[in-house]
Formats: C-alpha cells, sequence, structure tokens
C-alpha cells in the first residue's frame, strides 16, 4: 500500500504532464474538428460531421495520404538497410576510435536544425542557379534543370535529404543493438560453416529483433510527421501536389488558409493511419526471447 | 489475447496522439486562450482602458506595442514614426516589435486569439489581411477616419479593409507591383543599349540581351515571372487593351480574348528564353536577379529600390535604375491589390490610443515621410502632388501619374488567387501546344469558386 502511494507520487507529474501537452490538445482538437474554427472568433459554427465528408471528397487529401505512405514506407526501408549495413561495418571496425569517428560522422547531420540543413539543400544542392545537382549535369555536358518542376525526382530528392539528415541515430541504436549480441552466438555459426551473410541474416538479424522493432516503429512514426524538409523544398506541395505530404497540408489549411476546423479533421485523419500503422507493426515485430 | 490487443491499441494510440499533438500544438495555444469568452475581454479591455487612464492621470507613460515584420528600412521607418508620435504626445511611449515575415502572420493569429497583452498596433500585408479580418477580433476603423477612407483614399487600397460597410483597417500604402522596373544601368551602359520605350522595344532588347542554358536562363532579359510580379502584369495587359476579368457579379474571367493574347505574349517571353520559371518556382524575387547582374530588367514595385541600396549595397543612378515598364495596350489600367495597412485588435489593452496612433501616423504630413523612407507610393489622392514626396523620390515621380487609373484587384483572397493562377502559367509553360483558352476557363473557375473571401465589402 505504502509502495503504491510512492509510485503514484511519481508517476503523477508525469502523469499531469501527459495529460495537459498530448491527451487534452488531442482531445480538443477532435473536438475542433467539428466546427468552423477561428480562434479569433468569439463564435465558432458547428459544423457536426461536415468537415469529415468534405475529407473524403478532397483530392489533395488523398493524393496527401498517398505521398505520406510513399515516403514513409520508402525512407524507412531504405533507411533500416542502410543504418544495418552501416553498423554492421562499423562493429566491425576493431579500433575503439575510428569506430567512435564513424559514428560521430554519421551522427553530425542529426544535431543540425533540419530547417537549417533543408535551406542549404534547396539552395546549395537543389537550386537550378549554381546548385550541386546542376553542377554535375554542367559538368556532364548538359543543361541545368529546374528540379521543382519535377515530380518524382522532386520527391526522391527529400527522401535523400531524409536520409542524410536522420541515418546517424539509427546506425547508433544497430551499432548498440550489434554490440549486445553475445559474440558466441556468430563463432557458433562460422563454426558450422556460416559466411558473413548467413551469420548476418540467420543469426544476428533474428538476435536483433527488439532493437529492429524498436527502430522501425519509432522511424515510422516520426516520419509519418517529417514537415521541415517539405516545408522548404516543397512547400506548396511540388508539381500538382506531388510531394504534398499530410504534414505540410495541415500547416497550409490550418496556418495559411486559416481553417483550423478542417486543419484539425486533417489531423485526426493522420492519427487514425498512424494509429492502425503503430498497431500493425507492434503485432508483426512482437519478440517473446531473451538471450538467457 | 484482448488484453494484449487492448495494451498494444493503448501503445498505438500513444504513438499516435504524440503525432497529432506535435502536428497541432502550434495551435493548441491558441485553442486554450479562446476559451475565453468575449465577455471576459470586454471586462478585461476595460480594466486595461482604466488602467491606462489612470497611469495618464498619474503621469506615466501609456506604452503602446506596435507590430511589424523584419524588414530594415522599414522598421527603421516605424521607430521614426514613434519618435515623432512621442515627441507630439509624450504621454505615450510606442514599442515598435519586428517578426520575421514567415512566422508573422502565425504571431498575429495568436494575438488576435490572446485574451489582453497582444499588440495594440499589427502592421499587415492586406494580402493576409482578410483571414484576420473575416474574425471579429479587430476593432472598426473610427468614424471621423472611416470617412477619410472614402474620400480621400484611393479605391484599390481600401477594398480589402472594408467589411459589410465598415472598415477593419487603414492602408499605409498603394501597393503596385505593376508600372516600374529595375533596370541593371550597368549591364545597359555595357551593352551600349537605351531603356526600352515601347513594348515592342522591351521585347527585343529583352531577346538580344538574354542567355539560356537548359532549364535556365543564365542572363535574364525582361523579368516578370514571380509570385508578385506575373498576376500583375497579366491583369494590367488585360485592362491596357480595353479588356477586364471582372465581370458583373464579381467572377474572374480571364478567358477573354484580350485575357487569351495577354497569356500567349507572356508564355512567348518564355518560349523565346527571356526569362524562366526558377524565381516562380523557387520563391524568390526577379528583381534579385537585376541586383546580381543576371538580369537586365525587372518589373517590381518600387518599394524594391530600397532593397538594391540596403540590403545590396547599390548606388542608385550607378548601378541601377527605377523606369516605366513600356505600357503593352493603347489605354493605361491596371489592377493593384490592397498593400500594407494598419490594425487595431479588440483584445489590445488601449485600443482608443492605438487609433489616435493610427490617426497620427494617417496624417499626409507623417504618411509621405514614412513612404519615402519605405519607398511606398502614397495611398491617400490628397498626397499625389506632395512636393515633399516628389521632391524625396523623383524616380518614382511617373508611377504617381498612373495611380488614379487603377483598380481594385478584386474581392479575392490574392494569395490563394496567385496560387491558382501561377500553377496554371507553369503548366502551360510545361506543355507542348497548349490549350491557353481551356487553360484560363479552368483557373477563372477555380479562383471565382476557392478564393473569394467570405464577407460582403
Amino acid at each position: 500500500m505504502k509502495n503504491n502511494k510512492f509510485v503514484a507520487a511519481v508517476l503523477l507529474p508525469s502523469f499531469l504532464f501527459l495529460f495537459i501537452f498530448v491527451i487534452f490538445p488531442v482531445i480538443y482538437g477532435l473536438g475542433i474538428s467539428l466546427y468552423d474554427y477561428n480562434p479569433a472568433n468569439s463564435k465558432n459554427v458547428f459544423l457536426g460531421a461536415e468537415n469529415y465528408v468534405r475529407l473524403l471528397q478532397d483530392a489533395t487529401f488523398w493524393k496527401a495520404v498517398k505521398n505520406t505512405f510513399f515516403f514513409c514506407v520508402v525512407a524507412v526501408v531504405l533507411n533500416i538497410a542502410i543504418t544495418l549495413f552501416l553498423a554492421e561495418l562499423i562493429s566491425h571496425i576493431r579500433s575503439g576510435k575510428i569506430r567512435v569517428l564513424f559514428r560521430a560522422v554519421l551522427f553530425i547531420p542529426c544535431i543540425a536544425p533540419m530547417i537549417g540543413t533543408s535551406m542549404i539543400w534547396k539552395y546549395g544542392i537543389v537550386g537550378t542557379d549554381g546548385g550541386l545537382l546542376n553542377q554535375i549535369l554542367i559538368f556532364l555536358g548538359k543543361g541545368p534543370k529546374n528540379w521543382y518542376l519535377t515530380e518524382m525526382p522532386l520527391m526522391w530528392i527529400i527522401i535523400i535529404y531524409t536520409l542524410w539528415a536522420d541515418i546517424g541515430y539509427n546506425v547508433i541504436l544497430f551499432t548498440a543493438g550489434l554490440s549486445n549480441i553475445p559474440k558466441a552466438f556468430e563463432e557458433a555459426a562460422a563454426i558450422d560453416g556460416a559466411g558473413p551473410l548467413r551469420r548476418f541474416f540467420l543469426v544476428k538479424l533474428p538476435l536483433l529483433g527488439r532493437t529492429f522493432a524498436f527502430v522501425s516503429i519509432m522511424t515510422m512514426a516520426n516520419y509519418f510527421q517529417m514537415f521541415a524538409q517539405f516545408r522548404v523544398l516543397a512547400p506548396k506541395g511540388g508539381m500538382h501536389d506531388s510531394a504534398m505530404v499530410l504534414t505540410n497540408y495541415i500547416y497550409r489549411t490550418s496556418f495559411q488558409s486559416f481553417d483550423m476546423g478542417y486543419g484539425a479533421a486533417i489531423a485526426t485523419g493522420l492519427f487514425i493511419i498512424v494509429f492502425i500503422v503503430a498497431m500493425i507493426q507492434n503485432q508483426l515485430m512482437r519478440v517473446e526471447w531473451s538471450y538467457e | 489475447m484482448k488484453k494484449n490487443l487492448l495494451r498494444n491499441g493503448a501503445i498505438c494510440a500513444g504513438v499516435a496522439a504524440m503525432m497529432l499533438t506535435g502536428c497541432s500544438s502550434a495551435s493548441s495555444d491558441s485553442q486554450t486562450t479562446a476559451a475565453v469568452s468575449s465577455a471576459e475581454e470586454t471586462e478585461a479591455g476595460n480594466a486595461a482602458e482604466e488602467t491606462a487612464s489612470e497611469a495618464a492621470a498619474d503621469g506615466e507613460k501609456i506604452t503602446l506595442t506596435f507590430w511589424c515584420h523584419q524588414n530594415e528600412p522599414w522598421i527603421k521607418a516605424y521607430e521614426a514614426m514613434a519618435d515623432r508620435f512621442e515627441e507630439a504626445n509624450p504621454e505615450y511611449e510606442v514599442k515598435v516589435e519586428s517578426y520575421p515575415f514567415n512566422v508573422y502572420n502565425d504571431k498575429i493569429q495568436t494575438a488576435l486569439t490572446a485574451g489582453t497583452a497582444g499588440p495594440d498596433i499589427i502592421a499587415v500585408w492586406g494580402g493576409m489581411a482578410p483571414s484576420f479580418i473575416k474574425s471579429d477580433a479587430l476593432s472598426e476603423v473610427p468614424e471621423e477616419m472611416a470617412k477619410q477612407l472614402d474620400e480621400d483614399y484611393m479605391q484599390p487600397t481600401t477594398g480589402i479593409y472594408k467589411k459589410e460597410g465598415k472598415y477593419y483597417g487603414v492602408p499605409m500604402e498603394y501597393n503596385l507591383e505593376y508600372g516600374g522596373m529595375i533596370v541593371n544601368k550597368k549591364l545597359f551602359d555595357e551593352a551600349g543599349l537605351s531603356y526600352p520605350t515601347t513594348w515592342e522595344e522591351l521585347r527585343e532588347t529583352s531577346k538580344k540581351v538574354a542567355k539560356k542554358n537548359g532549364d535556365l536562363v543564365e542572363m535574364k532579359g525582361f523579368e516578370m515571372i514571380d509570385s508578385d510580379a506575373l498576376i500583375c502584369n497579366y491583369l494590367a495587359m488585360i485592362l491596357q487593351q480595353g479588356g477586364q476579368y471582372l465581370t458583373e457579379d464579381g467572377s474572374v474571367d480571364f478567358a477573354t480574348p484580350e485575357g487569351i493574347k495577354a497569356m500567349n505574349e507572356i508564355l512567348s517571353m518564355v518560349q523565346d528564353g527571356e526569362d524562366d520559371l526558377q524565381n516562380l518556382t523557387e520563391g524568390e524575387y526577379e528583381f534579385n536577379d537585376v541586383y546580381q547582374d543576371k538580369g537586365y530588367m525587372s518589373s517590381v514595385g518600387s518599394w524594391a529600390i530600397g532593397e538594391g541600396t540596403d540590403s545590396y549595397g547599390l548606388t542608385y543612378g550607378t548601378d541601377f535604375e527605377y523606369v516605366k515598364v513600356p505600357q503593352y495596350g493603347s489605354q493605361m489600367g491596371f489592377a493593384s491589390e490592397t498593400g500594407w495597412g494598419l490594425l487595431v485588435p479588440k483584445n489590445g489593452a488601449h485600443v482608443d490610443d492605438a487609433w489616435k496612433y493610427v490617426e497620427f501616423f494617417s496624417q499626409p504630413e507623417n504618411l509621405v515621410q514614412h513612404n519615402i523612407a519605405c519607398s511606398q507610393l502614397p495611398p491617400r489622392k490628397s498626397m499625389l502632388d506632395n512636393e515633399v514626396y516628389k521632391e524625396a523620390m523623383p524616380q518614382v515621380t511617373f508611377l504617381l501619374d498612373i495611380l488614379p487609373s487603377g483598380q481594385w484587384m478584386g474581392p479575392y483572397n490574392t494569395s490563394d488567387m496567385r496560387d491558382v493562377f501561377n500553377q496554371m502559367f507553369i503548366d502551360l509553360c510545361q506543355t507542348d501546344a497548349p490549350d491557353v483558352e481551356q487553360a484560363l476557363k479552368d483557373a477563372s473557375a477555380e479562383i471565382t469558386a476557392n478564393c473569394r473571401i467570405s464577407y460582403e465589402n
């Protein structure tokens, strides 16, 4: 009983924090999605489900859903593949100092604010006049290209930027996960004649299950809310909304058109999508074992 | 199993909830404050007014907070106006606070939402003003000033500030993105060319000097394809042919013979390699190319002169000049959207004092100093012959002559209108043998349906 009180006392501040800054805004957000909401108005008109009916008929919303899924699936898969590969490479480096150096180099873009690095990419890499991509084209004897007039290439540029900016964090997690796997498993497999690829895919990867599940769920949830690079590189959604994602659409609707009720309805749509995806991932990646 | 599902559901809801919070956190702040009822606001406002009066009686100064966006010459001008007001009214202190433009409108929205303690006066861009005017968070312009707005201000400058017969903002300038162009004097001198005086000369010079490489025009001739200048020049080209794009019921119709001809003319500038879509797609102003020796001429409002001298450190008359854009059609005409103006939020602590400041700001002898400092055009008819202005701004006096020929762009959210128009233009440029008439019809229908402001003038 005494112990319960202590636990409650310890948990209370966190619960209050979660309630004030997470649960209450979510409920409030759901509430305002039922209104023609402008916080500057003293009275807001109740619309019922009208915003949701509009959402279902909104072609831009469905395009944003499609783009968000495309971005998340491609970027998360590539992120995990690249970070696993790099983590495995780093784990084979014998010198501790060089291992730290590689991890630090890969982690540097994670420290820089995304809005700043996106701006550097916008002008320094993707820019029509003087951007690195066009300098390469000119070097290859071709004329400069306006990448902002493209559809799929611009989306791929944003994906590559995201990978560049974000892989360091997962490399650290995978490196830590790999270092926790007892060497005995790999050594036993080697004695049985398994090559490096088989040892990695059939021994190490299954044993990395918990880290893998954590990284994939968190990366997916994180990528669903990626915003800064879309806001900078495709502020209006790109050509024919080809790079319009839900977060940017929510921002545009709520803070540029000030149609906050509808913006909240789109945010609710995103909530439902993330909820379903997280639920599926959680079921698929359940891990029921330990090293002991 | 059921328990597991519930547990997993809770975890997933947590992840999703954190996302939703992340996406809507900015609005949630404002939502909380929105809970303050209008009755409470009035009460708080009255209490604040009383405090202000008491403060004045006690010899304490009343502090007015003035919000503006970050633009070096403009901030200096606002501060100079504040100093003049304080000198004339020693019982006041005016604090000028500036914010980056990309977050400025969000700041205004949040401030209007707050119960109290927001700014007393807000400088706002006319293109964004409808978003705030449609709310009931602004104080109505006092009767005497409203009378002046009707009688002495040119119609394009006041259009957007009028809601159901009442004014909710006072213009500081006549916003004109058509009529003048920044020219790179050095490039013209080096090429031994003189500034064009007719439309035909303009196109000829533009074609002669432009140099294209791939999608990029490395040296641009006549530039008018950025998010501001494109639609303004296009509308002027329609009106100068004697055409009209606003129908009697206020709808937009670009698909007239004049509209089609004007669009084909602009498209030919891209096809001929005189200009490209770089600035339109990257959200930059074209005049920057002229200041960076990458372009000869750029159509832009007179405010861009200050950018050349202050931001680029160039010398007017040596490096660049501001001259008349040759007329496209046989008669002068152009459309102008409402420019920068002043709003007074209802929830300010000193609403009456704020209007006193706006009134001071708007007096011709004060406003003229502000317009000069910001390279703006005066919004008042009585200022068209102002000698102080003409003496200080000889380079833009040619624009004063055409101001009375302007019409208001119309009851539209011009930011949204531009998005539709610019995308249509990009699509036309990207299509081989485009159906210009159909594209103009579609854009007109979309603008009429989705961009019209929600309140009646």
